[in-house]
């Protein structure tokens, strides 16, 4: 991967996910955050998306399960 | 739920998975990562259950969505884009029922994967062990789930008109 700017966002695009998910080397995870300090469009781009991951993780897991599932649960299984 | 999407299957889904957990406790290893080897069961066990049934694929016109798909529409939408967490605000706007409804249409493979990603919080290769597929394509069905839940959701908050006032107020 070459040194980011301005003109490559593209390049900086397509590793948008990977990026957000911490799976680029440390290298590419560098020269990423290089082009997001340089680059407020993808600065821009790269939060929005990494709130919306975020927030759905986030509402989510929120969500408890029934309360009667565990006595469901336990009532389907064989007596010891 | 986000599986079977709706709550009387997924309380059959998670006894019957329970149920067959009992049964193979003997092949857990002590020390290793319960909450993988019940995943694994489960989705097993949902795989299983949708063979059983003989289900028609959902077909789904979510395939072709573009990236950043609720940057894209919550902009046009007029929604701000910029200023304090503009994502956390739409998502809030929209709402935990309406993710789920989003998560609910999303073909299987991709449902699952997301589903075990964004609920589970499982790691790439937990997935992928859960799952028995390579890295690469949990990777791929993630990168494509994500997207097709932004448009999923933005078009059940365009049915519920969560965003056409907004829109329209912005067109005005």
């Amino acid at each position: 991967m070459t040194r980011l700017n301005r003109s490559n966002c593209e390049e900086a695009f397509r590793r948008l996910d990977d990026f957000l998910d911490r799976r680029l080397s440390s290298d590419e995870m560098r020269l990423i955050e290089e082009h997001l300090q340089i680059c407020a469009w993808c600065t821009r781009e790269f939060n929005f998306e990494a709130s919306v991951l975020n927030g759905v993780k986030r509402k989510l897991r929120q969500i408890e399960a029934p309360a009667d599932l565990v006595a469901k649960v336990l009532s389907r299984l064989p007596t010891p | 739920m986000r599986l079977t999407r709706n709550q009387p299957d997924a309380e059959d889904l998670v006894q019957e998975a329970a149920f067959l957990a009992y049964r193979a406790f003997d092949s857990f290893e002590s020390g290793t990562n319960f909450r993988a080897w019940f995943l694994k069961i489960l989705t097993n066990c949902y795989y299983s259950k949708r063979r059983r049934e003989k289900s028609r694929p959902v077909t789904s016109d979510l395939d072709d969505t573009p990236d950043l798909y609720l940057y894209a529409r919550s902009g046009q939408a007029g929604f701000p884009t910029q200023g304090p967490d503009p994502a956390a605000q739409l998502l809030d706007k929209l709402g935990t029922e309406r993710i789920v409804a989003a998560m609910a249409q999303l073909p299987q493979e991709y449902r699952i994967v997301a589903t075990l990603y964004f609920m589970d919080d499982l790691t790439y290769e937990e997935i992928a062990h859960t799952l028995e597929c390579p890295v690469g394509t949990v990777r791929s069905r993630l990168h494509r789930s994500r997207k097709m839940l932004q448009k999923a959701l933005w078009q059940i908050a365009e049915e519920d008109g969560i965003v056409g006032d907004h829109a329209r107020q912005a067109d005005a």
